[in-house]
């Protein structure tokens, strides 16, 4: 669908010249995000004001057109990806911050930088936990649609933890406010916790209520290399079970290892096939306590080689290297399908069995690394996608996969959200009258279904799945 | 056509994940993807895949002209892109099917041929210059602004030096030097900067080298770098001057070769080496001219090994380091310690590998956003609350000084913005 010349023309009244796009060079710049699809917009713009969403929102309902949020555009699942064109709303130029540092609330335009944010707080002495390895390049608006969480997650929990209360167009226009201001908040439903992780299907989120913490004061990052699989799922387990949280406990396989080694160099053995990325933080004594701890649990597992990072560098070095991973693994294979599924932390160990041998039943190289500590774990099936043949196992293997993490008790997404490319797959996770029932609320919201059609549902009908 | 279908494989290198937008100072500023480097690799992609059936218009130049090339997208890319060698290459497969805009053009062809018409129509300039400028209350009454909007309201620009540097008699004798047992020969490329707007650093490089038992030889036939013609995509231009260049420095014994320009040492050290090392013709020359070049910075450092001679010296000095020297060159350690040993107190700023904003050719295409780029740059500075900035390019420090002038706040002093070499 093309939007007609009096519909462009009516956008053009909401925005100033400098706020809107038509030009196929900025709707191919808005057409992809993360996962590598691309699909042109019709209209690019770039509000700055709620306002300005509303009357687009409404003119959407009048007209008829698709209507997709957009942040960062570092999504993985496709959320912000206009799959049946239409007008994306660009959140970038949304960046206001304000911080109240009597009640530790942050103010914040969606479009802002979570990255900004933590600079901004941190300087204050203010923490802002989540923290998506994505965060310099991915906005608060995309954080909070996308219940994104990160490292962090295992002490700190994630996005939603942190969300009092936001700023909203509904799809019909209405600007509404959510949640609250306030430490605590009963009144009515928790429609806040409902936008969270509603990938823009609901409503425009324009500014954000953020709780923030005190900034721990010491923190040590420690790396811990094993020979085999089963011995750093098992330290991670007793550490778990010996009720010590680090505030990350990263899991990193050989094959990924080896990968990112070659642009970070870090002198981590060879023959490494896991490796634990391990930080505490607190106070200077708890710190040194959690260490000492940790080494030992590690000692007792077999561990070929245990470090505490000395130095800012080697700090940033080994957080580069995890940081890097997911783009690194394209060096193995050009296609990477990547799922950021989770269980039950006790089940890790099968998990990661389990994942290898459906590599090895399904012909297909399959690397994972991820949040061990809360049971996520970001599996890649690396394939070359122009072979039909490889095209067809990798497929196999994600939905092997799929059923694995749910026989295990598990979800087929921790953090990436639905979007597009898990769609197929919401069904086998979610009965149908729970299904029905978030139908529902979306029909109930937006009855038209202009906002950001096609995504978490199957059809654009929303019908199916 | 055929220009951009060459760029397509390092294109679809790229896997849209956005780390590098994060780095890069023009998108930043303006939060648009278009000017950042997943957008504008998008872009060439798209070009590069569907010919002039892309459907661009003149925003994909404007797009590509607003880059620059200052290699952070690069550093930070995890499957290594060069995306700063995209846009070159897509600037000069947009300038061969289209051709150089008029000004541009007439510009590089001039300074092809130094001394005759670039000489004589900046001599003219010279003296039309205070037509145009209005003097500034600025720091040490160098620097004036200009006044024409179309420029850059309120803008400082340097002041054209009143005798161009290799125009100097005591330069012009370091033409031919008799080769001295025991004193090592260094070839000096001097750069437009230094010649026509800084000589004061040329100055300095000639004392810095001999007064440590070198000797400088200046070659009377060098041209311009050719940097300045290759950003705006006339690789033909630059790799006539890189030609020249050769044959300038071809003649002198020399051990090794240097200049005091960032941008140019890069040029001379890798850009020759990327022009003409697939030329037959050239092949060997180049690889024998670029093994011998060092930056300034380097040469005193390690080949020359300056010294720490005690004494003290009053101001705070911070470094900034110029893209073409941190990044490209990799040299960060050497100016650094030039500065330990000059007998200044040092502080380090945030962040000293952030671009300057003026390069790829920014400071002509889009003043604003280039200016504005500098802001966050000018802010770091000034917290370190140093009295000099010392760097190694004269383009960041004409740059830096009109940064500084905008952005010090009115209480305070402005810092001044100088070579590393002028603290020695
Ligand atoms: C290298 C890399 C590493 C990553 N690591 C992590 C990780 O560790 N943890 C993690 O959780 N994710 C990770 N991600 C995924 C991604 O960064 C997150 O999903 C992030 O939250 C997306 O934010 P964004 O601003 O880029 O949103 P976009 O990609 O632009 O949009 C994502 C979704 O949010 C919606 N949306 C955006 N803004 C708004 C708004 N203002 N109102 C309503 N809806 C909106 C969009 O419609 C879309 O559905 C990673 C991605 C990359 C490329
Ligand atoms: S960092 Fe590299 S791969 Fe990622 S978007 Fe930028 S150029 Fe592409
Ligand atoms: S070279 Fe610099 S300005 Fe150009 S795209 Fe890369 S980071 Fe941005």
């Amino acid at each position: 669908m093309s939007l007609p010349p009096p519909i462009k023309k009516k956008l053009g009244r909401i925005f100033e010249p400098k706020s809107i796009s038509f030009s196929k060079e900025d709707l191919l710049c808005y057409s992809y995000d993360a996962t590598g699809e691309s699909h042109l917009p019709d209209v690019v713009v770039f509000p700055t004001t709620a306002e300005e969403i509303s009357l687009t929102l409404k003119l959407a309902n009048e007209s008829g057109f698709p209507v997709i949020p957009r942040g960062g555009g570092s999504g993985f699942t496709g959320g912000t990806l206009p799959v049946s064109g239409g007008v994306v709303i660009s959140t970038q130029r949304m960046t206001s911050i304000s911080i109240d540092q009597e009640n530790l609330v942050a103010d914040v335009g969606s479009g802002l930088l979570t990255g900004d944010l933590q600079d901004e707080v941190e300087e204050l002495g203010l923490f802002y936990p989540p923290d998506p390895t994505s965060v310099k390049f991915s906005t608060i608006g995309g954080n909070i649609a996308e219940n994104a969480g990160g490292p962090r997650a295992v002490k700190y929990g994630t996005t939603r933890d942190y969300v009092l209360g936001l700023e909203v167009v509904l799809p019909n226009g209405d600007i509404v406010r959510t949640g609250v201001k306030t430490a605590k908040g009963v009144v009515g439903y928790d429609l806040t916790r409902l936008l969270v992780g509603s990938e823009g299907t609901l409503g425009i989120i324009t500014k954000a209520f953020l709780r923030l913490i005190p900034k721990p004061k010491e923190k040590a990052l420690m790396y811990a290399v094993f020979g085999d699989l089963a011995s750093a799922a098992d330290v991670v387990s007793t550490i778990i079970r010996e009720k010590i949280t680090p505030s990350t406990l990263e899991f990193i396989d050989g094959a990924s290892i080896r990968c990112a080694e070659e642009y970070v160099s870090t002198g981590i053995k060879s023959g490494a096939e896991a490796v634990l990325l391990i930080e505490t933080d607190g106070t200077l004594k708890s710190v040194e306590d959690s260490t000492a701890l940790i080494k030992k649990i590690c000692q007792e597992n077999k561990v070929l080689e245990f470090r505490v990072a000395k130095d800012k560098k080697e700090i940033k070095d080994l957080w580069k290297l995890r940081k890097n991973l997911s783009p690194a693994l394209y060096k193995i294979k050009p296609t990477k399908i990547n799922e950021d599924i989770v269980v039950p932390r006790s089940m890790l160990t099968s998990l990661v069995t389990g994942v290898q041998e459906i590599a090895e039943a399904r012909g297909v190289l399959i690397v994972s690394f991820g949040h061990a500590g809360d049971g996520n774990i970001h599996v890649n099936v690396m394939i070359d996608k122009d072979d039909p043949d490889e095209a067809k196992r990798g497929a196999e293997a994600v939905s092997d996969v799929f059923d694995l993490t749910l026989s295990l008790g598990g979800t087929i997404s921790g953090e990436h959200g639905v979007g597009v490319t898990k769609a197929p797959y919401l069904s086998r996770e979610l009965s149908s009258s729970l299904l029905s029932v978030m139908r529902g609320i979306k029909d109930v919201l937006d009855p038209k279904g202009i906002l950001n059609p096609g995504k978490i549902f199957l059809s654009p009908s929303n019908k199916e799945n | 056509m055929e220009n951009f279908k060459k760029l397509l494989d390092e294109a679809k290198k790229c896997v849209r994940c956005g780390i590098c937008n994060s780095v890069c100072p023009t998108y930043n500023v303006l939060r648009k993807e278009s000017v950042g480097p997943r957008g504008r690799v998008a872009l060439i992609r798209e070009r590069a895949t569907t010919g002039d059936g892309a459907g661009f218009g003149k925003e994909f130049a404007i797009d590509l002209k607003a880059c620059t090339l200052c290699g952070s997208c690069l550093g930070s890319c995890p499957r290594d892109v060069d995306v700063p060698k995209l846009i070159l290459g897509a600037r000069t497969a947009v300038v061969e099917s289209e051709g150089l805009s008029v000004g541009a053009g007439l510009v590089f062809k001039n300074f092809l041929a130094p001394g005759k018409l670039a000489g004589l129509a900046l001599k003219t300039a010279s003296r039309l210059k205070r037509l145009l400028l209005k003097s500034s209350v600025g720091e040490n009454g160098l620097l004036r602004r200009f006044s024409l909007p179309i420029i850059g309201k309120g803008r400082l620009v340097p002041n054209l030096a009143d005798i161009f540097f290799l125009d100097r008699p005591e330069v012009k004798k370091l033409a031919r030097v008799e080769a001295k047992e025991g004193r090592p020969r260094i070839g000096f490329f001097a750069g437009c900067g230094i010649n026509y707007l800084m000589p004061e650093v040329g100055v300095a490089t000639i004392k810095a080298v001999t007064d440590l038992g070198a000797d400088l030889i200046i070659p009377s036939k060098q041209v311009c770098c050719g940097m300045p013609a290759l950003s705006a995509g006339d690789r033909k231009t630059a790799k006539e001057l890189a030609i020249k260049n050769l044959n300038a420095f071809e003649d002198e014994d020399l051990d090794y070769i240097t200049t005091s320009c960032a941008t140019c040492s890069n040029a001379l050290k890798s850009v020759f080496l990327e022009l003409l090392g697939d030329d037959p013709e050239h092949q060997e020359r180049v690889q024998r001219f670029t093994s011998k070049v060092r930056d300034v910075t380097e040469l005193l450092a390690n080949e020359l090994s300056y010294k720490d001679k005690g004494d003290k010296k009053e101001g705070l000095v911070t470094w900034h380091d110029p893209c073409h020297l941190s990044r490209y060159q990799g040299v960060r350690e050497e100016p650094r310690e030039l500065i330990l040993k000059s007998g200044y107190a040092f502080k380090g700023m945030k962040n000293p590998c952030k671009c300057c904003g003026l390069g790829g050719g920014l400071v002509f295409s889009d003043y604003e956003l280039s200016i504005e780029v500098t802001k966050k740059k000018a802010q770091n500075i000034l917290s370190t609350k140093a009295s000099i900035v010392a760097t190694a390019c004269p383009g960041c420090i004409v740059q830096l000084r009109d940064a500084l002038h905008r952005y010090t706040p009115k209480d305070e002093l402005i810092p001044k913005v100088v070579h590393v070499l002028e603290l020695l």
